[in-house]
């Protein structure tokens, strides 16, 4: 693949999962090696691609700032621009001398315009500015504006709107003044306002770029989708005459902007979204977690309110969460893991029926398939696609009337997966209904009966049918995101 | 790298074909290793009363009836100890405040009765409640607020310590005490010191706490992972409260203990040396029996084991220091034998 970044512009790199967007930056970066062939070269010195180094990456002015910023909310603004760069110090006592270090934090914030003070500590910052300091961290050693090229990756994913433009002034404010900005992101809204030129990758090359006046978002989603866009298929399907399990009307609360959903008895219902969309926060909020601001959720006709977890484990609901060290009791024994949520039920007349969860545990152990040499094994011992069924299996055993599931294929391998999805399925048939959120939109469209698309804190699509396809997923998440610059 | 392509469609039948589990799955050694690492504190105790009951220099003083219902009683107050700082321990916090705790409630009970004359067994129940409050004070401040329940409860030990000089004007308080309560102390039952059974009776009771009922199970899934516990409904911060409130309690059973021991109330007993000795034996209990695990057996054989050993050294002769160094030590090695235990069983290397 071939891509020009001219001096001077924001240059927008797009694409969907898996178009080589963070290959590229990785290669740049001197993360990755690059196989042998390419070349990259930056203000006239080049080197072949294959044999890029964190070393060259500094000494041509190539400055990378990543979604996780990598700043230190408790320290002030001059300290974390001096980290990484070094403290000045009293070359006799070894002491830092903090008067010049304030002062090249007032000069650098001076020249680039942020509105923070070299003493006022980084958490107390707006995220934008948060955000800044950390580019200007970056950039605070070049001589002049014009050289070096400042590279962007995913910056806003974490910001709220208004956040989002202040940051986007900023950098256009340093790209007239001649600083080179790539910029990576999944947000085409942010696209059509900043890039002076876009180029979109697909499958590991340049599907197209393209000049500002030239920037649509129909345009783009017809380029990262990789086809022109068909007439969508009607919003709401005639599924409605079944009877719904769970209904969500409104609800508001973090990231959460007004969801409305329904789910019906014996669904698997998908949900798509960016990171930031809400899709993590809907799940936890669903389960208690998290309290709701406003909203209602209705539990087939009877309206329901959790103070507390176990109140929506007792109202039928499970809960699987994305990060699986959420979930696992690593150092206790598998028997203990499966029976985690249901504790209780082997307490009687003050005894604990450990006989009849050991029971219980091999049961489980034979009807999820999970490959145990015995259910006194450690849970920690465990290969991760067995921990991950033994955690569904947790809750599958209650026989739950709503299985919540966030990410349940993370870091589990191929069959695992499918096994998950074939034990999710089971109990589908058995009566519980399924809320689902990946990333992975093929798993997604595969496994669920309707996919929801969340955007913002809202759902922006519905996509049902017979045949649910991953990249009609793919291309309503992403001409559906970003809709909040005009919002709110 | 491949990738095998998945079977999607699998059907859903019972028989999925599960493999039986690969032998690999289990090291061969492992059921060796696993019951070595059980029985090594029982075989280590067992070791130290034969050694000092046959070495000359010390088997006629030390495998007497009398030395043995000595080193028996006088350790059962370390025991209670240990069993205070279990509770916490299992859901992953500190009480290092039980020592000094039993320090101040001997010093209720006593006062109680000298200078209130207050019945004996309202003195115990204020000493054992006085304990608990003191408790809940640790407990609020970890628990809801979520602070470091080291510094806390070394905080707390601090102001028990300077509250108990301060009332003492630290002079000790020998009379008003009730006899009955030293009487007890030195009774004993077909040869069997009566705190003695006292400890035994608290050690079944907290050992039935802890792995026979939920709230156990609760307490050390907590412990084990506190996020999760959360997340399978458990209410870790009023859990956590509870810990902290049996601990207080049971170091006021300690403190009432003392003053058993002792027919008096000393401003200097009961202190954080106690706190540590009864950390090294619950430490040194987690290496054994149930590997990897706090646990009440594994503890009491500890508790024994560093308390024989220390009266067999100092039957032969050997000077303080060197008992110190052997607590220390054993406290040590605890440490670094159970979290290598622990290390490896979660799979970590």
């Amino acid at each position: 693949m071939s891509v020009g970044v001219e001096r001077g512009t924001i240059h927008c790199l797009l694409g969907g999962n898996g178009s080589g967007k963070s290959t590229l930056i990785k290669i740049l970066a001197g993360v990755y090696a690059a196989d042998p062939g390419g070349s990259v070269t930056v203000d006239g010195s080049t080197i072949a691609a294959s044999r890029i180094t964190s070393e060259w990456t500094r000494s041509v002015g190539l400055h990378f700032v990543h979604q996780d910023l990598g700043v230190f909310d408790a320290l002030s603004v001059a300290e974390n621009l001096a980290i990484g760069r070094g403290f000045p110090t009293n070359p006799v006592t070894g002491t830092i001398r903090w008067r010049s270090l304030r002062q090249h934090a007032e000069m650098v914030l001076q020249r680039f315009a942020v509105p923070a003070t070299p003493r006022q500590l980084l958490g107390t910052l707006r995220p934008a500015e948060r955000t800044m300091v950390a580019i200007v961290r970056a950039l605070q050693d070049q001589s002049t504006a014009s050289s070096g090229i400042l590279v962007l990756d995913e910056p806003t994913t974490a910001l709220p709107s208004v956040e989002v433009d202040r940051l986007f002034e900023a950098l256009r404010r340093y790209a007239q003044a001649g600083q080179t900005i790539l910029l990576v992101t999944h947000r085409l809204d942010e696209v059509v306002a900043v890039a002076d030129r876009v180029t979109v990758l697909r499958d590991g090359r340049v599907a197209a770029g393209m000049e500002r006046s030239e920037i649509t978002k129909d345009r783009l989603v017809e380029v990262i989708v990789g086809r022109t866009l068909g007439h969508r298929a009607a919003l709401r399907a005639a599924t409605i005459d079944r009877d719904s399990v769970l209904e969500v009307r409104e609800l508001t609360g973090g990231p959460l902007r007004g969801v409305d959903l329904q789910l019906r008895r014996g669904e698997v219902l998908g949900i798509a979204g960016l990171l930031g969309s809400g899709r993590t926060a809907l799940l936890g909020t669903l389960f208690g977690l998290h309290r709701p601001m406003a909203g209602a959720v209705v539990l087939e006709g009877a309206p329901i309110r959790f103070q507390s977890i176990d109140q929506a484990m007792d109202a039928g609901f499970a809960f699987v969460p994305e990060d699986r060290r959420e979930a696992a009791f690593l150092d206790m024994s598998l028997r203990e893991n499966l029976s985690a949520a249901d504790v209780p039920k082997y307490w009687r007349r003050g005894i604990f029926r450990q006989r009849a969860e050991a029971a219980d545990a091999r049961q489980t152990i034979v009807d999820f398939s999970i490959r145990a040499y015995s259910e006194r094994q450690t849970f920690g011992t465990l290969s991760g696609g067995n921990q991950q069924k033994a955690i569904v299996a947790r809750w599958l055993r209650r026989k739950p009337r709503i299985l919540l599931l966030d990410e349940p294929t993370q870091g589990v391998d191929v069959e695992a997966r499918s096994e998950i999805y074939r034990l999710v399925r089971r109990a589908v048939a058995a009566g519980t209904s399924v809320i689902v959120a990946t990333s992975d939109f093929e798993e997604l469209a595969r496994v669920s009966d309707r996919v929801l698309v969340l955007a913002d804190g809202r759902v922006a699509a519905e996509i049902t049918g017979p045949d649910i396809d991953p990249t009609d997923i793919t291309e309503r998440v992403l001409s559906s995101s970003g809709e909040r610059s005009r919002g709110s | 790298m491949t990738v095998e392509p998945e079977p999607a469609g699998a059907p859903l039948t019972e028989e999925t074909g599960l493999p039986a589990p690969p032998v690999s799955l289990r090291p061969a050694h492992w059921d060796l290793l696993y019951n070595v690492e059980r029985f090594a504190l029982p075989a280590l105790l067992g070791f130290s009363l034969l050694f000092f009951s046959l070495w000359p220099k010390t088997g006629p003083l030390f495998a007497s009836t009398a030395n043995f219902q000595e080193v028996a009683s006088d350790n059962v107050y370390i025991g209670v100890l240990a069993l205070a700082s279990l509770f916490p321990l299992v859901c992953g916090e500190f009480d290092f405040s039980v020592g000094q705790n039993a320090g101040f409630t001997q010093i209720v009970v006593a006062t109680a009765m000298a200078r209130f004359h207050v019945p004996l067994v309202w003195a115990i129940v204020l000493a054992v409640v006085c304990g608990a409050l003191v408790g809940v004070a640790n407990g609020n401040t970890v628990a809801r607020l979520g602070a470091n329940s080291l510094i806390v409860t070394l905080g707390t030990s601090g102001v028990l310590l300077g509250i108990v000089e301060w009332y003492t004007q630290s002079q000790s308080i020998t009379t008003g005490i009730s006899p009955a309560l030293f009487q007890f102390g030195s009774r004993d039952t077909l040869g069997i010191p009566d705190v003695v059974l006292l400890l035994a009776v608290a050690a079944l009771i907290v050992y039935y706490l802890l792995e026979h009922t939920p709230y156990g199970r609760y307490l050390t899934s907590i412990g084990s992972n506190a996020r999760a516990a959360r997340l399978v409904g458990l209410r870790v911060e009023r859990l956590k409260f509870s810990a902290f409130v049996l601990s207080g309690a049971l170091a006021g059973v300690a403190g009432v203990l003392l003053v058993a021991k002792n027919g008096s109330a000393s401003p200097e007993a009961g202190s954080v040396t106690d706190t540590l000795q009864a950390l090294a034996a619950v430490y040194l209990g987690a290496t054994s029996i149930r590997p990897g695990r706090f646990n009440v057996l594994g503890a009491m054989l500890a508790v024994y084991f560093i308390g024989f050993s220390v009266s067999g050294l100092a039957i032969a002769g050997v000077q303080s220091w060197v008992s110190q160094v052997f607590s220390g030590a054993a406290l040590f090695i605890a440490v670094v034998v159970s979290t290598v235990i622990r290390r490896r069983r979660i799979g970590a290397t």
